[in-house]
């Protein structure tokens, strides 16, 4: 447990530092859905990825988890990709995902997985070939999807954290010390950031801090060997994520998209009535009524809280 | 109240497309992963590969016809509500 809360601390105390981090360097974006448009840092995910690197060197050196070496390379790899495209505003969109796959190799060349998944009706299959290709693939698609629900206050966060309890439970209900460990380790450093990210954020986690959580999901699914119920755990990020592709029709910027999924009426949220205007699970929630932007992130941590509990019942039933 | 009907609509559309993942990962386990790891005879294997696909692509393409459904003429065919 000890590592868990060097996490959260390690996070909690150095997001004042990465928020000053953010306006030394101009590292900021404006909070669009606000009325008064506040120019907030996006340096947050700074702190989150240091808080979780600090946990898993806890981990391994003081308690001799070498799983956590390669998880550490991985999750950095995807950070720092983010970070880049902090820095630049954007990374070009077919190149992001190309880089993201450098984010597979550390859990690739350490041999960190177990190629037989468990599949519904099918059981344990033998991948050994093309499960190397399906890591490679994993990583760009997870990052992406939660990198694609930080649209609002505390959203990535609160949509993350209950991932990381499903795969907490998992791994404890199979008496699994070292990958409960690892997502208690995500999920304090998660949890450390909420006060500075929730509504109204001091900090966004920016990409940074989104690549670097869904790196660090894929990674626990991965080596977990919990990848359906990864899946359906993550279904709301990755439905957003496809629904936008299908919107704008391939991949390219969605900054570049003229018609907004949400817009601002009277300072609530509400969802675009524009045919073209992209789908995303924001504006299903706000289809049709005016919504408070807290309640609106509640929505999508209910939703994914869902999606969650049925990923642990879904890993449960076919006894993994 | 709308809130929560709205969330509870986006949750049955979630158990449909849970429940037809279920179904859709068996199906491209056996076809598609089946075929790259235990490559036979190169015309079934093709074949397998292309059924796979056709599966895979058109439960996909039906989860977002679906979701496009869902959105226009569930959850915003109603009368705003404040």
């Amino acid at each position: 447990m000890l590592e868990a809360v060097v996490s959260g601390l390690v996070t909690f105390f150095l997001a004042p530092a990465a928020i000053a981090l953010g306006r030394r360097l101009g590292i900021t974006g404006v909070d669009v859905h606000k009325p008064w448009k506040p120019v907030v840092p996006k340096t947050g995910g700074l702190a989150i990825a240091l808080g979780a690197v600090a946990g898993m060197l806890t981990g391994a050196y003081i308690s001799g988890i070498r799983v956590f070496v390669p998880i550490i390379l991985s999750c950095l790899i995807a950070a720092a990709i983010g970070f880049i495209e902090d820095l630049r505003e954007e990374i070009n969109p077919r190149l992001k995902p190309l880089l993201l796959v450098f984010a597979s190799l550390p859990i690739l060349a350490f041999e960190a997985y177990y190629p037989r998944p468990l599949i519904p009706f099918l059981g344990r299959a033998r991948l050994y070939k093309v499960y190397p290709m399906l890591i490679m693939a994993s990583y760009p698609i997870v990052c992406n999807a939660v990198n694609s629900v930080d649209v609002l206050n505390g959203s990535a966060l609160l949509t993350s954290i209950p991932f990381f309890i499903m795969s907490a439970a998992i791994f404890y209900l199979r008496g699994d010390y070292h990958l409960l460990l690892l997502s208690l380790i995500f999920l304090a450093a998660a949890a450390a950031m909420l006060p500075y990210n929730m509504y109204p954020a001091k900090t966004f986690i920016g990409n940074s801090g989104s690549l670097f959580l869904g790196a660090g999901m894929t990674s626990i699914a991965v080596v977990g060997s919990i990848e359906v119920a990864a899946i359906i755990a993550l279904i709301p990020q990755i439905m957003n994520e496809m629904y936008v592709l299908f919107s704008i029709r391939g991949i390219r910027s969605a900054k570049g998209v003229g018609k907004r999924p949400v817009v601002l009426e009277d300072g609530a949220l509400t969802a675009s009535r524009e045919p073209d205007a992209p789908i995303t699970l924001l504006r299903m929630i706000c289809a049709g009524i005016k919504v408070d932007e807290r309640r609106a992130v509640y929505a999508m941590a209910l939703i994914s809280a869902f999606a969650a509990l049925l990923g642990f019942l879904t890993n449960l039933l076919l006894g993994g | 109240m709308s809130l929560s009907r709205n969330v509870l609509a986006i949750i049955v559309l979630m158990l449909i497309i849970w429940a037809s993942l279920l179904l859709v990962s068996y199906v491209v386990a056996i076809t598609i992963l089946y075929t790259l790891e235990f490559p036979g005879d190169t015309l079934i294997s093709i074949a397998r590969v292309i059924l796979g696909l056709l599966i895979a692509g058109a439960w996909v393409l039906g989860w977002y016809k679906l979701t496009r459904l869902w959105l226009y003429k569930i959850l915003l065919s109603r009368k705003r509500e404040i």
